[in-house]
């Protein structure tokens, strides 16, 4: 067997696999560009997701859709919910806003854990999406594949929301210069919270789809963040297109890399983000255009 | 805290006489005088990403005291549990507080190997007895003098199955683990004997595949490459999650058609969340809920009576530390003191356990003890892990 | 509220301050500290021991968030080094205590010297942002760099601490009475520091940094050397739990424990040093006794307990920012920041937005 072959799976897996980080990590990257929130509680968004998923799901499409419906749906309430508690914190400072969401992280962590238990639980697809499909000749996971198809279709209409609407562009303009569009009459409190529902909502869709991929577990939510985290340091803070970049990158350093460069993959992630802090000295962003601040 | 208990604790040597009573009829004691009190401490994972297994070796401890009366040896036992965490930031501040806190004689439980380690030099400065039923580190023969275990050193499953792993698979077999001590040893003991055994590895560069830990969640890169040698099975160790995405994935890939071996694996409430992924995977363990012995029947009617769910091999160990404890305590003639209980116990001979008879090595403190092998099999339409045969007494 | 021995007189920065009555109290305290031995049994000592160690890594999140205006969520990344380093120094024989907090303290300043140097330039939520990325990655790094941090199994099996090259290994008690005094000296020398005028610069260019930068100070000179002195902190504050508990594990360094640390600093308030060591030893407290009252809920309880303080305190996080309102020497900072940057406005949102 060549080595073509023994890359492709790796490198679809890897697609696959950044697609799901790039829908939760735009959210992220969104709030923290145009809303200045470091959303320690994105995570934990992303695991109501997941948890919706595992507990819905029976095996039939109703259930699949129902769940990713649950799931968008509490991922933006969550989202918004957020938006409301952080609001009375805005002037004082980053870091109590950041602090908030993280201790509603760890009580909405706890809480998932006594209402679903301590346990990884893992949703039951339907069959057909059950049964690996031949990726030239080989086999590949028909649920991840499904999952790039729908993951590709959800980027792209979320671009086409961002660059082609209204709100869209008053999203972006709040990105570059957030005093400017006060100045014109914005409330900056109201696109906080669409913009942390919006988030939510990307972040539990994810977490319903992706529950079958990664799962639905006590240490989903911080290892999502985590992830997130790089993606938006990485791809240059407030960028979407640049976290999406980095989200690809990230999936391929978790697939490709530990084929191709197995001694060093675990390693990978940390020097990317060196690459990029270093990289701070000519630039105030991440190592891609289109980052902000 | 989970205890009910008048303080102090007194062990005045008045009670010599009563003891030697107790053990006469066994844990029967104390039927019009108030039977003295000792406290033991057990810590376990009650919280965070091993919460199943702590509750489980609670569980398992629990039962045992309940259906002895709350009695170990005679004494009327205050139980103090503390939490283990995530691991030793939380076990050990746990520990220290059972020790020189509580005055606990001996401590029993620990899920975690990297907790035991941490509490191990605690209870040896202490000198109290510390009687794991879990995770177990590697440990010098001359470190053990405290420290007991009643589960299993981590390169016995894999020494125990090789041979049998060796003669079903015509060919080479791909070993793959998780990079941490507990992964090498295990991954070691198959690796070792497999190949003295004259076996060959399907890695391309003959060593073991590690993969990072806990970090790794993705299995298909690394089944992708499997799909590129030419073994004939794969053997594997994991716990946890890492075993719920192991399998499943397994199932999924373009080598679902290769034997999986492993140690652990399917063990406990992994199974649930594998679901129908995980049939006809072969384990190896030092216990299966099936087995036939009269202590395991007895065990698993009460387990069940009380419990939705089949008992593990945690479950089992940790009622087995109550065991050891029972027989320790009963044997003590005199003061009840941590070494006379940590003497006592390296006196005990073979204990009748659920999982068959077993009894301490003098080497390493860990029980000698036989080796099942399990498939992942409907069993009245439940999945479980069946019982397959005896594969190999291990031990030293 | 202001007591006349806290003014500062025109001129005398040559002279020296008087010592305040609260300086006496903070000896008195020390001595106290020492006495405890004969006091209390072993395992107390052993958990105030702890303490200390989380103290200092709380006070080195103190100084960055509330006097150097730099709000940090990655000094567990410093502490990481400090702990580490001070293990595979005693595991490779050498068990004198000051030099391995000495090498401690450099590692974990040479460490912050490295991450600090890009880091120092940006503000406000990108800082928060990338110092989170750090201390995560550190956590990570514990787990995965297996070679040398013995992976999440940790280092265990390390030598107790000596006083002197050669000398006996301390006891409980001996590594108690070492903690308390190189913690009592730690919080001296950071004391001294902030009130020297590098320190009133730091509080200049946490209120107005424009103005500090136009007046001719090295700003991000003076930023790099308070990111590279609170990291040493840190660092001798991980060598210090090293001392106490004889092992470590990527969970001493993980995000929970940095979480734990921002807790004390919001109780305590985060331009108090006093406030942010007193703020760990209640947060430690509470959660041991949550681990052995509720076993399993610790997290919920911390969780709340965290929402509750960041609504609840706002003066101690606002004492971050606004001079003069908190608990370190009250009244005293605001006026001596007028001395050191001249009349400056009052707290404005300036540091709360980016840049």
């Amino acid at each position: 067997m060549g080595p073509v072959e023994t890359y492709l799976i790796p490198a679809v897996n890897g697609v696959a696999y950044g697609l799901l980080l790039f829908v939760v990590a735009a959210g992220l990257t969104l709030a923290f560009g145009a809303a200045g929130v470091l959303n320690l509680a994105h995570g934990t968004l992303y695991a109501v997701g997941a948890y919706a998923a595992a507990v819905l799901t029976d095996g039939s499409w109703l259930a699949l859709a129902a769940a990713v419906a649950a799931g968008t749906t509490l991922g933006a309430a969550a989202g918004a919910g957020l938006a409301v508690a952080v609001a009375p914190l805005a002037s004082r400072g980053h870091l109590s806003q950041a602090l908030l969401t993280f201790g509603i992280a760890l009580v909405a962590g706890a809480l998932l854990v006594l209402a679903f238990g301590a346990d990884d639980l893992r949703p039951v697809v339907p069959p057909v999406l059950d049964q690996p499909v031949s990726l030239a000749g080989r086999a590949y996971p028909g649920y991840r594949m499904a999952f790039i198809a729908v993951a590709a279709v959800l980027a792209v209409a979320g671009w086409a929301v961002l660059t082609r609407t209204r709100a869209g562009a008053r999203l972006r303009a709040m990105v570059d210069d957030p005093d400017m569009l006060a100045a014109v009459g914005t409330n900056p409190r109201a696109v906080l919270a669409a913009v942390l529902a919006a988030g939510g909502a990307a972040a539990g869709f994810a977490g319903a789809l992706g529950a079958p991929i990664i799962g639905a577990g006590p240490r989903t939510a911080e290892m999502v963040l985590l992830l997130s985290l790089v993606i938006v340091v990485l791809g240059g803070l407030g960028s979407v297109p640049g976290a999406f970049v980095a989200a690809i990158f990230v999936g391929q350093v978790q697939s490709l890399g530990v084929v191709l460069l197995p001694g060093l993959a675990p390693y990978l992630l940390f020097a990317a983000m060196a690459v990029v802090l270093l990289g701070r000295h000519r630039r105030s962003s991440g190592v891609l255009p289109g980052g902000h601040r | 805290m989970s205890r009910v208990r008048t303080r102090p604790r007194i062990v005045a040597a008045a009670a010599a006489p009563l003891l030697l009573l107790a053990v006469g009829c066994g844990a029967q004691a104390g039927v019009d005088e108030e039977p003295d009190r000792v406290t033991i401490g057990f810590i376990a994972s009650l919280s965070g990403i091993y919460q199943t297994v702590g509750e489980d070796m609670r569980d398992g401890f629990e039962l045992y005291l309940e259906l002895n009366d709350g009695m170990l040896g005679g004494h009327q036992v205050d139980l103090v549990i503390a939490d283990e965490g995530d691991g030793p930031a939380t076990a050990l501040p746990a520990a220290e507080r059972l020790i020189a806190q509580e005055q606990a004689v001996a401590l029993a439980g620990v899920v975690g190997g990297g907790s035991y380690a941490a509490i191990a030099p605690l209870a040896t400065e202490y000198e109290v007895p510390l009687v794991g039923a879990n995770g177990r580190p590697h440990l010098e023969p001359d470190e053990v003098e405290w420290l007991w275990h009643t589960s299993f050193i981590s390169d016995e499953p894999g020494e125990a199955i090789a041979p049998y792993v060796r003669e079903q698979v015509g060919g080479p077999v791909y070993a793959i683990g998780p990079d941490y001590q507990g992964g090498h040893d295990e991954l070691r003991g198959f690796v070792d004997t497999f190949t003295a055994l004259g076996g060959e590895l399907a890695n391309l560069d003959g060593q073991t595949r590690w993969t990072p830990f806990p970090d790794t969640t993705d299995f298909i890169p690394y089944f992708a490459e499997i799909a590129a040698t030419d073994a004939q099975a794969v053997y594997t160790f994991y716990a946890g999650r890492a075993a719920v995405d192991f399998v499943t994935q397994y199932a999924q890939s373009e080598i679902s058609d290769l034997p999986l071996y492993g140690a652990f694996l399917t063990e406990g409430a992994v199974l649930d969340a594998q679901g129908e992924a995980a049939e006809g995977v072969w384990n190896v363990l030092n216990y299966s809920p099936d087995l036939d012995n009269p202590a395991n029947r007895a065990f698993v009617a009460e387990w069940t009576a009380r419990h939705d769910r089949v008992p593990t091999t945690f479950a089992m160990a940790s009622y087995d530390a109550a065991m050891v404890l029972d027989r320790a305590l009963a044997a003590i003639d005199g003061e009840v003191t941590p070494r006379a209980v940590n003497e006592a116990i390296g006196a005990l001979g073979r204990i009748d356990s659920p999982r068959g008879p077993w009894q301490f090595s003098q080497t390493t403190h860990a029980p000698i003890q036989r080796w099942y092998l399990r498939v992942v099999d409907h069993d009245g339409g439940e999945l479980t892990n069946v019982l397959v045969q005896d594969l190999a007494t291990i031990g030293d | 509220m202001t007591a006349p021995t806290l003014r500062w007189a025109g001129d005398d920065r040559l002279s020296g301050p008087p010592v305040p009555p609260w300086a006496v109290a903070a000896a008195a305290a020390v001595l106290l500290a020492a006495g405890l031995p004969w006091l209390v049994e072993p395992y107390t000592l052993t958990t105030l021991a702890r303490i200390m160690a989380l103290g200092l890594l709380a006070v080195s999140v103190a100084v960055l968030t509330g006097h150097a205006g730099m709000p940090t969520l990655g000094q567990v990344a410093p502490y990481a080094v400090g702990a580490y380093t001070t293990a595979l120094l005693a595991k490779a024989g050498h068990t004198t205590g000051p030099v391995q907090l000495l090498v401690a303290a450099g590692a974990a300043g040479l460490f912050s010297v490295l991450v600090g140097i890009p880091l120092v330039r940006t503000r406000g939520v990108v800082f928060l942002m990338v110092t989170l990325a750090v201390g995560e990655l550190a956590a990570v790094g514990a787990d995965q760099w297996r070679a040398v941090t013995g992976g999440t199994d940790g280092l265990a099996g390390i030598p107790a601490v000596t006083l002197t090259t050669g000398g006996d290994a301390l006891t409980v008690t001996g590594r108690y009475w070492f903690v308390l005094g190189a913690t009592a000296a730690a919080l001296a020398l950071v004391w001294w520091w902030l009130r020297s005028p590098m320190g009133m610069v730091l509080r200049g260019i946490r209120d107005n940094e424009a103005r500090m930068h136009a007046s001719g100070h090295h700003v991000a000179g003076v930023l790099l050397a308070t990111y590279v002195g609170a990291g040493a902190l840190a660092g001798v504050g991980g060598s210090l739990l090293v001392a106490t508990q004889r092992y470590v594990s990527p969970a001493d360094v993980s995000f929970h424990i940095s979480a734990l640390v921002l807790l004390a600093v919001i109780v305590g308030g985060a331009h108090s040093m006093i406030g942010a060591f007193v703020g760990a030893a209640l947060v430690v407290t509470v959660r041991d006794w949550a681990a052995a009252t509720v076993p399993g809920h610790g997290p919920l309880l911390l969780g709340a307990v965290f929402i509750a303080a960041v609504y609840a305190l706002p003066n101690g996080l606002a004492g971050a920012w606004r001079p003069g309102s908190g608990a370190w020497r009250p009244g005293s900072g605001a006026h001596r920041l007028r001395r050191a940057a001249g009349r400056l406005a009052p707290w404005s949102a300036r540091r709360g937005q980016d840049r």
